[in-house]
């Protein structure tokens, strides 16, 4: 019987502890423990059958640190230490079978994966494909070998996570089982908790999940009642004999196997389905689990049917309660957000996101679909980077499937799908890959006849694309349907008919439901009073999530007054405080800048920059325009002077960072009031030049160059920003590619800089044509002029001079 | 010897020196204006809510020559943390980081508000300051405590200074487990994410000489924009 068979269905019992029974075996301190697989691999041996003939029926492979980042000042390959390690388990499993003649004790042998040590991008330093990479080679080295399982065991990053089932899964066919390391208050380092990882484990369909590590049995206790009351999969528990202490100086664990199999078998009695142990376990341990917890029966694995999404810290979940999906990153009937698509303008993307979380958004729609553009480079660009700086689960929309594909594979939790629809050709696209990722897909009521006009037709479609959905393995808690709005004005009936349908979806048919609120009031007059009567209705007739705008304050009013009269809102604080809040925000300006206008009335353009007040020249500039001021000579006679005197007292030391960075921030926004009005006159704004600029390979340090490019972009540059840890080959390549005269890289290590000198040989060799201005912490005019250098720039200010410079003689 | 202790954000938040975040920010021996300072309290707060500070140390006997120091089963080479740790019979490697949600919070600013941003990175600078000064103290206090005579701290040395190699990164993570522990990790060119992140070693001694936190007054380069 294979263990897909068994889990869940039998108590099964792991192995404990490795390291310490290692370190007692003669391991020294910085010795890497898989290197023994080669050296003494009769002593691996030993400790994998000392735990088999303890009664455990999973032995874990001496395979945990294997992977390419950290086997590499090693002298053996990562292919090597993996089945090394696998043979020897299974080696182990003989011995215990035939010498020992245990012939009826189940055992396998998992493929023991730990942590790359590594931080992911986009916060950390290796992408999610190499990650990926890293794990398939452990993975196809251990299958070969003869695993059994995949035990992927104390982890706390789930897009890390993410990287390792998937390449379990699509390199072999060997169940999953994934145990995470979570603090007392159920968080993983990365800040994730407990119900958010397991519905992205759920999703991605692993056979099994749990604890490990990092806590004793007891405090695993209790913890277990949160992963139990959200988990439809078995669990396993594998606690360390204890918090660690300290005895003579060295960290011990001090729960004895008594100790610790009478806790184990409390928590298989709360649901456990397989149990063992960590840190500070022995075969003592596990011997006395299996003879305490032998007799046990598991709680039967029950679907606790939710449907849920998450994101890389927290879950959403479909409630009685209904959800906000805020619909402002889609371009459709935007012609801004269109223009941002197209010059891959990101930061107007995550501004979009930021406003609507402000707001009130639970869930995020993301819609990246313009014909001329690579929608599905730009979605995985999106997704990632939205999900660097905003907490909310997010609903990928498109209706390409490679861009979907991109979406859910790089999306860092369980993610929403807009959408399938009745279609044959929809649903045999997408539902594949929904259930691949685990994703909750949105289902529009349509297929190839079109919209059916009645509730009947509607249900119709439904029930089939849940039928189908099915046969994928897709279940109806992981489905929202869509009972579609048409507006009313050109069918008279058509409100009814969505409502009707909702109400049947949701409470006959039992599947969550979900609308394109504003779609009803198309053509008709003053929209949003028949946006938000229609969207109350909707929530009272089963809408368990509106696909609305966050920023609608009317919308988000008839919400919060939904949830306040049917109970769902304690003392009705969330719409008090909202209350509290539009009333806020209904005072034309926040804090200091208040009170500042309060003090000098409306300030010009001039002191609002220098002032630093970026709603104030936002105000002046449109009033400006509205006077009919030239936008060039706006720019070069208010803006650009103002700048010019917070950069000056920024040189003389008579003004600081943050103050030339509000001056900064403040003509941004003046900026943007022009390019509003350009773009409404169907005008770019001019550029004085493209400048490249990146944080050299191996720093990671880039706020001095984001400030360095904040400055020039003031000044009417045209920045493209390459980030950090960038490749001198990208950053030729990009020179070539645009043909650009001014390069501006930035390093804060010394041990960084020497990239910083090879970045500029490089384009020099290359006769890339470029000048190139350096600064960071560490630089001197010295070394710049060691590295070849054509500038050092002291501050921020200086490489805006030296721009400057470049252009009026023409040479940018 | 390995010890863990939590300490909550409003300790931190007190323990912060409001001056070192206008150093940070370039004002030398200036005062910001109220708007700055203003804009540094709501970022202050808002950072301190955020973040999930974790530490892992560890206690090594130590002696020291000229050339080296030996911590146990270790020898590192390095003239200047000799010199540091010389009176010292014990010593501490700390690791502590404020976890990765001061690196979103600043890449959020770096989008919407560059000023909030180049504020939040000065905060978290002093927090992470701060949050070592906390730890090494309660570690100062306890050890005295159990020996029953005044301990000193000598100034946290951290690998990068004066000729301590980079390279010794790898020995601390080693040492303390940091990725596991405290989820903390180390690029292939030995920084660390996340970034607002400290290793040091601490030297623990009855020699109340040259023991003062602040590292500018020590320090050889005296144009430093940061200086005090």
């Amino acid at each position: 019987m294979s263990f897909r068979d068994k889990i869940g269905k039998e108590l099964l019992f792991f192995d404990g502890g490795m390291g310490t029974l290692l370190q007692e075996r003669g391991l020294k301190a910085g010795e890497v423990p898989e290197t023994w697989n080669m050296l003494h691999p009769e002593v691996i041996e030993q400790i994998n059958r000392e735990y088999l003939l303890a009664g455990c029926n999973v032995v874990s492979a001496n395979t945990f640190g294997v992977n390419r980042f950290k086997c590499k000042d090693l002298a053996y390959s990562v292919d090597e230490l993996v089945s090394a390690g696998v043979r020897i388990a299974k080696s182990a499993m003989e011995t215990v079978r035939i010498k020992e003649g245990n012939a009826q004790q189940r055992m396998y042998c998992a493929l023991d994966i730990g942590s790359l040590g590594k931080l992911l991008k986009p916060l950390g330093e290796i992408s999610f494909g190499e990650a990926y990479d890293a794990f398939k080679e452990v993975v196809l080295a251990g299958d070969l070998a003869g695993a059994d399982l995949v035990l992927i065991e104390t982890v706390s990053d789930p897009y890390e996570i993410k990287a390792a089932v998937l390449a379990a899964k699509e390199n072999s066919k060997l169940p999953i089982v994934v145990t995470m390391i979570f603090d007392e208050s159920g968080k993983l380092l990365t800040g994730g908790d407990v119900e958010s990882v397991t519905a992205m484990l759920e999703g991605l369909g692993v056979d099994a999940i749990g604890f490990n590590c990092g806590l004793g049995p007891e405090q695993m206790k209790r913890l277990l009642p949160q992963l139990t009351a959200c988990c439809s999969l078995p669990i396993v528990i594998n606690p360390n004999a204890g918090l660690p202490v300290v005895v003579n100086g060295q960290t011990m664990f001090t729960v004895e196997p008594d100790a610790f199999a009478k806790s184990i078998r409390t928590l298989v009695e709360m649901g456990a389905s397989a149990v063992g142990g960590c840190c500070g376990t022995t075969p003592e341990h596990i011997r006395k689990v299996v003879e305490v917890c032998g007799d046990l029966k598991i709680t039967p694995v029950t679907d606790k049917n939710r449907t849920v999404v998450s994101s890389y810290n927290h879950a959403v979940c479909f409630t009685k309660k209904p959800l906000i999906i805020g619909e402002r990153i889609n371009p459709t009937g935007k012609p801004k957000l269109k223009q941002a698509l197209r010059d891959n303008n990101m930061e107007y993307i995550y501004k979009e996101g930021l406003t609507q979380e402000e707001n009130g958004a639970h869930i995020l729609d993301v819609n990246v679909g313009l014909p001329e553009i690579d929608e599905p480079v730009l979605m995985r660009e999106a997704v990632t980077g939205i999900q660097a700086i905003i907490d909310l689960p997010l609903q990928i929309d498109t209706s390409d499937p490679v861009a979907m594909e991109e979406g859910l594979r790089y999306y860092n939790g369980k993610p929403m799908l807009n959408s399938v629809n009745g279609k044959k050709e929809s649903m045999e696209s997408v539902f594949p890959i929904a259930k691949k990722y685990g994703a909750v897909v949105v289902c529009l009521c349509l297929d190839e006849d079109g919209i059916p006009e009645t509730v009947e037709g509607r249900l119709k479609v439904a029930q089939k694309i849940v039928d189908t959905a099915a046969s994928y393995g897709i279940a109806k808690k992981n489905l929202v349907m869509d009972a579609l709005v048409l507006t009313i004005s050109t069918g008279q009936d058509n409100a009814r008919v969505t409502l009707e349908t909702l109400y049947k979806i949701r409470y006959e048919m039992g599947i969550h439901t979900v609308l394109g609120v504003s779609n009803i009031s198309f053509g008709l007059p003053d929209r949003v009073k028949i946006n938000t009567a229609f969207f109350t209705m909707a929530m009272n007739n089963g809408l368990s999530a509106g696909i609305v705008n966050p920023s609608s304050e009317p919308m988000m009013a008839a919400y919060y007054s939904f949830n306040a009269l049917i109970g769902e809102d304690e003392q009705c604080m969330q719409y008090i405080e909202e209350c509290a809040r539009q009333n806020d925000k209904e005072k034309p300006q926040a804090g200091v800048e208040r009170k500042k206008e309060a003090e000098s009335g409306a300030l010009s353009l001039h002191d609002a920059i220098v002032k630093g007040l970026s709603e104030s020249a936002y105000q002046a500039t449109i009033r400006l325009l509205d006077e009919k001021t030239d936008s060039l000579s706006i720019i070069n006679e208010m803006l650009i002077p103002a700048l010019d005197v917070v950069g000056k007292g920024f040189e003389e030391k008579k003004m600081f960072l943050p103050q030339l960075l509000m001056s900064a921030d403040a003509a941004k926004a003046s900026f943007e009031a022009i390019k509003e009005t350009l773009s409404k006159q169907g005008k770019n704004s001019e550029s004085k030049g493209k400048i490249v600029i990146a944080t050299v390979k191996g720093d990671i340090h880039d706020i001095g160059k984001n400030i360095v490019k904040t400055l020039l972009e003031n000044y009417g540059f045209e920045m493209i920003d390459l980030g950090k840890d960038v490749a001198p080959e990208l950053i030729l390549k990009t020179v070539q590619e645009n043909d650009i005269k001014l390069v501006g890289l930035s390093a804060l290590m010394t041990t960084t800089v020497v990239y910083m000198e090879e970045t500029i040989q490089l384009l020099r060799e290359n006769h890339a044509g470029c000048k190139v201005m350096v600064g960071g912490a560490v630089l001197t005019q010295e070394y710049a002029d060691m590295i070849g250098a054509d500038f050092y720039s002291k501050d921020a200010m200086g490489s805006v001079r030296y721009a400057n410079g470049l252009h009026e003689k023409g040479e940018l | 010897m390995e010890k863990r202790m939590e300490m909550n954000h409003s300790e931190i938040g007190i323990a912060v020196n409001q001056k070192e975040i206008y150093r940070y920010l370039g004002y030398g021996a200036n005062e910001p204006d109220s708007a700055v300072r203003m804009l540094v309290d709501e970022v202050l707060s808002e950072l301190l809510a955020v973040i999930m500070p974790k530490h892992i140390y560890k206690f090594y006997e130590c002696r020291t020559d000229d050339e080296s120091v030996f911590m146990e089963h270790m020898q590192i080479n390095s003239r200047n943390l000799s010199g540091n740790l010389s009176q010292c019979d014990t010593v501490v490697l700390l690791a502590a980081t404020l976890g990765l949600e001061a690196d979103k919070l600043l890449q959020r600013y770096e989008v919407v508000n560059m000023a909030k941003a180049s504020i939040v990175q000065a905060c978290a600078a002093a927090c992470i300051e701060a949050y070592c000064n906390l730890i090494q103290e309660n570690i100062r206090f306890e050890v005295q405590k159990k020996r029953g005579v005044p301990l000193f701290i000598r100034p946290r040395f951290s690998p990068g200074y004066g000729d301590l190699p980079l390279e010794t990164q790898k020995d601390i993570f080693r040492e303390l487990d940091c990725t596991k522990r405290i989820g903390l990790t180390l690029t292939q060119n030995l920084l660390m994410y996340p970034t607002k992140s400290v290793t040091a070693f601490i030297g623990l001694t009855q020699n109340p000489e040259n023991c003062h936190i602040e590292k500018c007054k020590r320090c050889g380069k005296l144009d430093c924009a940061f200086r005090s």
